[in-house]
């Protein structure tokens, strides 16, 4: 009889439920009495997508973070990496939390709703998300915040541009958001300024780093007659030795890699976290985060002041004209853009009209492949 | 004729009642055995073993570190009794990840159409359904071809990751979700409720029962004997007049559903989107959980929780001892291979 009765004991917990709202309610104002988030924290967390020795995206993150611990040394600086961008994220930074962090920099582009969810939670612990962007009410203790990539990598497309000789360009990246659109979309911009018939092959692999889809996608575009192939990825290494081993040019991405692409290296982009992570670290610290530029959806470019997306050092390929070229366009985006009008997607309509330069946020907002790329984006 | 990958399962009719303290004992020492080869690699890695473990210890016993626990362990139990119950028929399901998956994207279609109180009920139907079809496959082919069901199912775990992929890319992306492949996300109604005063999501109700209903299914009914005689010997069974197909389809659907069902809790309890990553290997870990405890129930219950604990165990070792992410990786492949390797029963000969 009392087996009988041992499963139905089991529901008694049903019947003290919840409803799950884990995430949906955040603070959006700083409710009198809750202390300024990030105020005096004694350790700052970082978590990172992949590993820290990826020769990319996660060790840029990486090196930032350790600028931090450099440049505030009673601070306990916490790492983890190969975080998923899913919810196990929210547990690590939680536990980060837990070990008394009250700023959190969550690095990757698919941790926002982890982070979300975790500042919804914890109103006194600031978080800020690298590269994505908080749509709606922005609560009071989180942010995110990014470089304008697309300016460099423009000028990185106009070294490939001028370099091709095939007039094919070709580009593995991982998912279509909107970072990688501008970021395609810029390159053949920038080799169309100084090459106006050249193409873009775009390839994805639907990975932040899967070396098997990156070689395959490599060999693909190879096959194809791409003589320079760019990426956007987090582990740069494998498309990089596939090309230098086919003996065509690399643009690099995320990190100088031109030692292990020594004749094909022509240029590229690289992060310097450094300045920004401490810069954000000093605001939270001081208690003055909530209100701050860096509580909003922060963005810095080379027109707005110190991009941490920098040009990478150049090859031995490249020519001293190349290199004037890029510095005048250097010089234009102070005032001008990659995107300025009139700019024409695949169909050939014109999306930006002759003579407008649009902002950072209005850049944010394309959605379609410029004239000149070869891919399809998903129709959603 | 097909070859049975699946190992011959403890079966209650032939398995001695005692030996249990000589098998705890045996586990004892495998466990120790592991965790001293751990110990001689922290030790390479500069880090100090007992600190380590003293940390992971303390770490993983806060409230907050077992709730995490509870919450990684429920789908991990429901895809290890997916692995149990056909197992006990002689099937091996290694599709746990393809069924698991396709639940998900059933319960996320029902949960983008249906809303209300009705959602939810619906999606753990949606869930268990879509499980039970994408196993379906794979016995349908071994019934009918005799295809070996071990292959068709793994394959399908790579398929199913393609449909679910399709669908976040296209039809059902998040026009609002700043570009990255993913559903719009549930509303609260449809997801699992809380356990009031916890981060415990229900659906760990629902594995419990789960876990429970397939012990008392496999030991105690007479479909469960059937089960058994069919996973000893299908030649026999067969020429005793069962219904051996009948018996290993209805094994397979029952174990696709309970797989089904952990892709829909997961779904509705913890992520509430369709992610590229979204079930992180739930079906392969699961399936190591069954193997563990060479597929049965209760045991593999137990070895859920304990997976899920080292999962959670491991975020200490980055964090307070500054070890590579992988450390972890590392513990668990210890674990298992000691306990798989050093835990065999002796039959008796």
């Amino acid at each position: 009889m009392l087996r009988k009765l041992i499963p139905l004991a089991l529901l008694a917990p049903l019947i003290a439920c919840s409803a799950n709202t884990t995430g949906t309610t955040g603070a959006t104002t700083n409710s009198g009495g809750a202390a300024a988030p990030g105020k005096g924290s004694p350790s700052v967390g970082f978590i990172f997508v992949g590993p820290k020795d990826d020769y990319g995206y996660n060790q840029a993150a990486y090196q930032g973070s350790q600028a931090v611990a450099a440049a505030f040394p009673n601070l306990k600086v916490l790492t983890a990496e190969n975080v998923p961008e899913d919810d196990n994220a929210a547990r690590v930074m939680n536990s980060m939390i837990a070990k008394g962090a009250k700023i959190i920099f969550a690095t990757s582009y698919g941790h926002l709703d982890a982070a979300m969810k975790v500042a919804a939670e914890h109103p006194d612990v600031a978080v800020v998300q690298q590269g994505n962007l908080i749509t709606g009410a922005v609560p009071a203790n989180a942010g995110t915040f990014f470089g304008t990539v697309y300016e460099p990598v423009y000028l990185a497309g106009i070294a490939a541009g001028k370099a091709t000789k095939s007039g094919k360009l070709g580009y593995v990246y991982a998912f279509p958001i909107t970072q990688t659109i501008d970021n395609i979309d810029a390159f053949e911009r920038g080799a169309q300024s100084v090459n106006p018939t050249v193409k873009t092959y775009a390839v994805s692999t639907s990975s932040w780093c899967d070396p098997a889809k990156q070689a395959e996608a490599a060999a693909n575009l190879l096959k194809q007659g791409v003589d320079v192939i760019t990426q956007h990825q987090d582990c740069t290494a494998t498309v990089i030795k596939a090309t230098e081993a086919a003996g065509k040019y690399t643009v690099g991405y995320h990190a100088d890699a031109s030692s292990i692409a020594p004749k094909g290296w022509l240029t590229g982009s690289q992060w310097n976290w450094g300045p920004l992570y401490v810069d954000i670290v000093k605001t939270a610290l001081g208690g003055g985060f909530t209100g701050s530029k860096y509580n909003a959806n922060f963005r810095v470019g080379y027109k707005t002041g110190e991009n941490p997306f920098v040009q990478s050092p150049y090859g031995p390929m490249v020519d001293e004209a190349t290199k004037s070229a890029i510095d005048q366009a250097r010089e234009g985006l102070k005032t001008g853009s990659p995107f300025a009008g009139p700019v024409k997607d695949q169909d050939g309509k014109v999306r930006i009209p002759d003579g407008t330069v649009p902002d950072y946020t209005a850049i944010e907002k394309i959605d379609y492949f410029v004239d000149g790329v070869v891919g399809t984006l998903p129709k959603s | 004729m097909t070859t049975q990958l699946a190992p011959p399962a403890t079966n209650p009719l032939t398995t001695p009642k005692a030996g249990y303290t000589a098998a705890a004992g045996r586990w004892a020492g495998a466990l120790a055995g592991a965790l001293a080869i751990f110990s001689v690699l922290l030790i390479a890695k500069g880090a100090n073993p007992v600190s380590v473990f003293g940390q992971m210890m303390a770490s993983t016993f806060t409230g907050a570190s077992v709730e995490q626990i509870v919450i990684k362990a429920a789908p991990l139990i429901l895809a290890a009794m997916a692995v149990v119950l056909p197992a006990r028929a002689g099937l091996a399901n290694v599709g746990g990840e393809g069924q698991v998956i396709i639940g998900a994207v059933a319960g996320a279609g029902v949960g983008l159409v249906v809303q209300g109180p009705a959602a939810l009920p619906l999606m753990l139907v949606a869930g268990a359904l879509g499980g039970a079809v994408w196993a379906g496959l794979a016995v349908a082919l071994r019934v009918t071809v005799g295809v070996n069901e071990a292959v068709t199912t793994l394959l399908l775990n790579y398929v199913a990751l393609d449909v679910m992929l399709y669908l976040i890319y296209e039809p059902w992306k998040d026009a609002h979700g700043s570009g990255q492949p993913a559903t719009p996300p549930l509303s609260v109604e449809q997801r699992l409720p809380l356990l009031s005063g916890t981060a415990v999501h229900a659906g760990i109700i629902l594995a419990l029962l789960a876990a429970v209903a397939v012990w008392l299914t496999l030991r105690h009914t007479a479909f469960g004997f059937r089960l058994a005689v069919t996973g000893g010997n299908p030649e026999a069974a067969r020429r005793a007049g069962l219904p051996v197909a009948r018996l290993l389809m209805t094994a397979m659907l029952l174990g696709g559903a309970l797989a089904g069902l952990a892709g829909v809790i997961q779904l509705a309890g913890v992520e509430f989107k369709l992610r590229p990553g979204l079930t992180t290997n739930i079906g392969y870990i699961a399936f190591l959980a069954a193997w563990l405890a060479r597929h049965n129930p209760l045991p593999a219950t137990a070895a859920a929780f304990l997976l899920a604990a080292i999962t959670v165990g491991g975020d200490s070792l980055q964090l307070d001892s500054g070890l590579p992410a992988a450390t972890v990786n590392v513990l668990m492949a210890l674990i298992l291979l000691a306990v798989l390797g050093w835990t065999a029963k002796r039959s008796p000969s």
